[in-house]
Parts: structure tokens; sequence; C-alpha cells
């Protein structure tokens, strides 16, 4: 492990200790919103591993997500599979859904390998639809699947400390040397690979790590929900909001991807007393076009360069 | 900082809606699309409903307040609109006005809050089965639109009376869209309709969403020697309809076609829409109204100068349908999941027309049972499937709309205020 210091972890368990009391601070309502911010975080982390790190963009990420989720979904309504069995099963199709993404990396990069992966997940939408219906719901998708809790306050914990987990283990993970190479990867593929490291090895791992994430957070967020359909889950909205989630909050970084969730999650709900309609998507958008312009490394370098403004550190 | 700032300024927003809470009105909610025809149809009639029982001094002696929650047509949202109306909010009924893998979507959190729910648009089965199979946690729902099982069961007699009889149509080609609902409907026809009317499927085109040159299609129909198009059409319908009037396509058309059941559809298509037909639920463009729906329609069009000029159908289902919430609250003295359900159980307007039954807002009994489909349909509207149509209001009406700009309800008979035709370039069999 490497670059760890002892604000970091004061930082963590600050964070912990926030989310730990949220719920005496803020009202049901407010923590509904918190529980999607959460599960948004979770997906643009997963994002991030593969594609802030590694530079290989994903479009498809959806399609990861889609198949814990779909996969849970069905275990447990179609088949009676208890949960502790179905989601397991799910994170480990997941995983080979992500191989299935990672076999594209090995000949194309850039916008071939984006566009690629946006096919995968035009293809899953498509199929869910068509192939066994009386499994997947088809076009409708499925409603009364089996929820994990229920109530604002316990799926708030239950949420908040799959983040947290997910959160510390990938920062963790990214502060070990294989994270770095990771990283190297985005910055220069050949370099890593003239220094003699398996640069397909370095991707598996990525790949496989992202989907772990994404098949984690599909299948909780499923339950969370009860009810999940196609036009949902495989929709270009949804893979923007991850992305931009991603981008807006600090790409390459771990809690830059969950203020940016938050951020995002936050203003459009917040928007919904003022703004019932459409206009409050145009908010959102302009906002976030706006602060990307404004400091494309995301609200992290933004909060960074306030501390140090404050702190008068250079 | 700035994470302090963020969290002061989530604390006081939402001591701001806490505070706006705090009132003592009767808060009802309004789930849907605010940017459809379709949801706005739901959404003004709530309204005006919603102001007319205000002036006569609200419920339970409370002025009601509308809080509205956009789903933007997207599952996700629904659930996030539904959480926020029932936890933010803290409404006391749900109107919705919602499509169905949305209602699908937020179903479970209405299963969890329990708050009493009405769906004026959706009008899928499996909803109605989910009451059936768990009465208990979905007895605060209700949907107030005849189930499409319903629908598509006086759909054949239709294609019986008229397509095969009155035609003499007896082979048809399916020209349908790709998409999950086109192959559910290609299957109801090619399944029930096309042999209990005694017609043949000679072919099924199906068709790109997105395609914009219909041409090729319609000259394969033509060839294909079948008597009339069945169209199978719910996104952009009025291209492929203006394309089969502007070609002027050698045989009749009839079908589903979502886009032609708006007052709009004349002016959409540029005028070109002579001759389409389609299925709709009740009451619809063309259908003749009592004078208590046409004083709805009369306040509505004053009220409202965008579209849709015309509530659809839902418009009318909310309407009514939230008067008779609010009376079943009256009658229960407040909003829960016991009295109010029996008390809305119990709910049974008629709207007559020359001393006639012409449409009727009342549920079918738990455990009554339809004759002709032979199973029961707790908390869904009351219908009637059965000439002569005097139990209840028809499931479904055919509406056509006529080269002239005018549209009519052409089946049932009893309903209809025009004739089913052939556009003017197509030779009559």
């Amino acid at each position: 492990m490497t670059g760890i210091r002892w604000y970091h972890l004061a930082l963590w368990i600050a964070f912990v200790a926030i989310m730990f009391v949220m719920p005496q601070l803020v009202s049901k309502g407010t923590l509904r919103i918190i529980i999607m911010a959460n599960f948004l975080a979770i997906f643009a982390i997963s994002w991030d591993v593969l594609s802030g790190r590694t530079g290989y963009i994903s479009f498809g990420h959806p399609f990861l997500i889609g198949i814990g989720a779909y996969t849970s979904a069905i275990l447990t309504k179609r088949f009676d599979v208890p949960l502790e069995v179905a989601m397991p099963i799910a994170v480990l199709m997941t995983m080979i859904g992500g191989i299935i993404v990672f076999l594209p990396a090995l000949r194309i990069k850039g916008s071939y390998f984006a566009l690629v992966t946006l096919a995968f997940m035009e293809l899953i939408y498509q199929l869910v639809q068509v192939i066994r219906p009386d499994l997947t719901g088809g076009t409708r998708g499925m409603s009364g699947i089996k929820t994990i809790t229920r109530g604002a306050v316990s799926n708030y914990y239950l949420s908040a400390s799959l983040l947290i987990a997910i959160a510390f283990s990938m920062w963790l993970l990214m502060k070990t040397q294989l994270g770095i190479a990771l990283s190297a990867i985005g910055m220069n593929e050949e370099s890593v690979r003239g220094s003699g490291l398996s640069t397909t090895k370095l991707k598996l791992f990525a790949f496989l790590t992202s989907a772990f994430v994404a098949g984690i957070g599909g299948a909780f967020y499923v339950h969370y929900l009860g009810s999940i359909a196609p036009r949902a889950l495989f929709d270009i909205n949804f893979l923007f909001t991850i992305i931009v989630a991603a981008l807006i909050g600090g790409a390459s970084t771990i809690i830059g991807p969950i203020i940016g969730a938050f951020f995002l999650t936050f203003l459009l709900e917040f928007l919904r007393p003022y703004l019932p309609g459409a206009e409050r998507y145009f908010i959102y958008g302009m906002v976030a076009l706006l602060l990307y312009m404004y400091q494309p490394k995301g609200l992290i370098a933004l909060m960074h360069t306030g501390w140090n403004k404050l702190t008068g550190a250079r | 900082m700035k994470l302090k700032s963020l969290l002061i300024a989530m604390g006081l927003a939402t001591s701001v809606t806490l505070a706006g809470t705090a009132s003592a009105e009767i808060k009802v909610g309004f789930i849907g699309s605010l940017s459809s025809d379709t949801g706005l149809s739901t959404l003004r009639g709530a309204e005006i409903a919603i102001e007319e029982l205000n002036a006569k001094g609200g419920v339970l002696g409370q002025q009601i307040e509308l809080v509205k929650a956009d789903t933007a047509e997207d599952p996700t949202e629904g659930v996030k609109a539904y959480e926020y109306l029932a936890e933010s909010e803290e409404v006391d009924f749900i109107i919705s006005g919602s499509i169905d893998d949305v209602s699908l979507g937020w179903m479970p959190r209405m299963q969890e809050f329990q708050i009493p729910t009405l769906d004026t648009w959706t009008s899928y089965i499996g909803i109605i089965d989910m009451v059936v199979e768990d009465y208990d946690s979905m007895k605060p729902y209700f949907m107030n639109i005849a189930s499409d099982e319903a629908l598509a069961t006086l759909y054949i007699d239709f294609g019986k009376d008229v397509l095969a009889e009155k035609m003499g149509w007896k082979s048809v080609i399916i020209l349908q869209e790709d998409t999950a609902f086109g192959g559910a409907i290609n299957g109801l026809v090619t399944d029930a309709l096309a042999p209990n009317a005694g017609i043949e499927v000679v072919d099924t085109i199906v068709y790109d969403v997105a395609t914009n040159d219909f041409a090729p299609l319609f000259s394969r129909a033509t060839d294909s020697g079948a008597d009339f198009i069945y169209l199978i059409s719910s996104v952009n319908s009025q291209v492929v309809s203006s394309q089969y009037v502007k070609l002027q396509v050698p045989m009749g058309m009839t079908g589903v076609n979502v886009a032609a059941l708006g007052q709009e559809f004349w002016e959409d298509t540029g005028g070109a829409a002579g001759g389409i037909s389609t299925l709709s639920p009740v009451p619809s463009v063309g259908f003749k109204l009592d004078p208590v729906s046409q004083a709805f329609v009369d306040t509505y069009q004053a009220k409202y100068k965008s579209r849709p000029v015309m509530p659809h159908f839902n418009g009318f289902n909310a309407y009514h349908g939230l008067k008779q919430a609010m009376a079943a609250a009256e009658e229960a003295g407040e909003f829960n999941n016991t009295t109010w359900v029996t008390a809305m159980e119990k709910q049974d307007l008629t709207l007559k027309m020359d001393e006639e039954m012409w449409l009727r807002y009342g549920f079918w009994g738990n455990d009554e049972v339809e004759e002709r489909t032979g199973r029961t349909y707790p908390h869904n509207v009351r219908f009637d499937i059965t000439a002569p149509y005097d139990d209840a209001s028809p499931s479904m009406v055919v509406i056509q709309w006529y080269e002239d700009g005018t549209n009519a309800v052409v089946y049932p008979e009893k309903y209809a205020t025009g004739e089913f035709t052939v556009p003017s370039w197509v030779k009559k069999k």
C-alpha cells in the first residue's frame, strides 16, 4: 500500500460517522433520495474502476448492472431461490458478463471499444424483451420482486453500508501497486507493457473487479426497487447518469463518483417541488455541462482548490 | 467546507419541504408524465375535479391540494416520484396517469406505503392478477379503465361482426411495428381474432419503429392479395397513417393505432388521416357524451388551450374517479387501507344518456365472476362485453377518422356515431 496518510483514515471515519447519524438528521423523504444516491455512487465507482482507471470508456455498463439485477430477480421471483443464494449467483453471472465485455478490449480501444460496449447494452435490451418473456417479464418487466428489508431507515443503512464497504475496498485496492498499474494503463498502455507487465491480465482484473461491483450493486438495487423493467435499466439516460456522476465528481478517484452521484441526485430531487416537469432535467443538464466545462477534473478538484485557499496551502 | 455547506443547504431545503407538509389540507398526489398527452389528461381531469370539490368545501372539511410528481415515463423515475409523494409530501391519495411498466415499477411502493391509489391509464391485466393473488397488500389499489383482456375480448366481436360479416373480408396481412407491444397484439390477432372471425392471416410484415418510408411495405401488402391490412402501431403512428393516405394504398386498413386516439391526430398527420381506424378505451374521440361528461369537457376546453385539446379517456377516468375517491373518504372518515377501501369498492356512478345507461364508474365485486371470460376482476372498473351493454360501459369502442377530418365511433352499434367504411380510393368488396 502506498500513499495512505492518517488524515485519509480520519476522513473515512468522518464519512462513516456522518452516514451513520444521517437518519437522525434528515427526513425519511431525504433518506429515500440518499438511498438512490448511494446506488448511483456504487454504479459510478464500478464504471470508474474500469473506464476512469484504464481509459477503456464503457458505454455498456447497464449491460453488467442488468445481468446482476435480472439474474437475481429471475432466480428469486420465478424459481423461489433464497436471496442469499441468488445474489452471489447474480454477481458471478455479472463477472462472466465482464469477461464478455473484456474480449473486445483485447483488440480494440478508444471510440471503437465504446461503440462495441454500447452494442452490448442494446443487445441485452432487445434480448430480455423477446427471449423468454415468461421469465424476464418482457417489455413490461417484473414487479413484486422480493425486497431485503422495508422502510426508509433500514434500506438507508443497507445501501449506505454497501456503499461504504465497496468504496473503502476499492480505495484500498487503488492504493496497492496493482491499482497504480491500472491507472498507468489509462495513461500509457504501451509503457506499461514495455515495463514487462501483462496489460491483458491487468485489464482482465479491472473488468472483473468492475463487473463484481456492478453485479453486487445491480442485485441489491433490484431488491430495493422491488421491480425491474428493460426500459429503465438498459436506457441511455441511465448510462449517461452513471458516467456523468463519475466525471462530474472526479474520475479516477473513489470519493469523486460518490460526490458526483450525491450532487446529481439531490439536484434533481430538490428541483422537483419547484420545477415538477421536464424543466428540471434541462437545469440538471446545464449545471452538469457548466461544471464539467469549468473544471473537467470534477467537483473533487474544486473542493481541493477551495480547501487549499482556505488553509493557505499551495 | 463545500460539503458542510451542501449539508446545511440539504438540511434547510428539507426543513422547507417539511414545513410545507404541516398544513391541514388533504393532499392528492399526481403521478405520471407531465410532458405527454396521456399524463396531462389525467392531471387536468384531477385538477378540474379538485377545483369543483374545493368550491363545494373540499373533503373531510378541508381543502384539497394537488402535488405533482413527474415520472418522465421512466419506471425508475416512477419509483422516485411515488417515494416523493409518500414520504416527502405525505399525500393522502394518489391518482396515476402512468403507463404499464411505470405503474409496475412503483407498485411495490404502493404495497409498502398502503396509500389509496387510483390508476387511470394502464389497463394491464397482470396488475389485476396481483390484486387477486395478494389482496391484503394490493387492496388500496384501484384501476378505473377496463383491463386489456376485456378490451381484447370485445375487439374479437368487432372482427366477426364488422370485418368479416359486414365488409366480407376473409384474409389479412399484419403490418406490425417491431416492439414487444406489437408482438403481443400480433399474437392476439393471430391466435384469437383471426380464427374466431374466420379470417386468414396470409403474412406478417414487421417494421422498425424508425421506418419513414412505408411505400415498399405497402406494395408488399398489396401484392399479398389479402383483403385488408391490420396495423399495429404505438410509436410514431402518424407516419404510417399519413403515408397510407398519401400513397392511396388500395386496400382497407384497421387495427391498433395509438396516435389516432387523440383529437390532434388530424393535425399531427397534416390532414392525411382519412380512413384510419383503431380500437380505443371509452370514452374516446367521436364518443357521444352524457351531460355530466360533456360539462367536464366544456370546463376543460375553457381552461386549457394547449394540447391535448380534448382529454383522452384517462382524463374522464381521473375526473370521475377522483370524485369517487373523495366521496369514499367522506364515507370512511379518512384515507386508509381498510374503511376507505370498503367505501371505494362500493362507489358506483352511472351516467345516463336519454335515460339509458351510458357510462359506469363502479368496480367489480371481489368474488364476482364475469360470465364471458369466467374470471374475477377485483378493483377493476366494471365493464360490459356483451351486447346490449346495459350493465356497464363497453370495455372498448372502435373509432374511425373520415376524409373530411371528422371522427366517429363505429362499433359497437349502441355507441356508434358513424359507420365503418373504407377510404374513397379503396374498392369495396
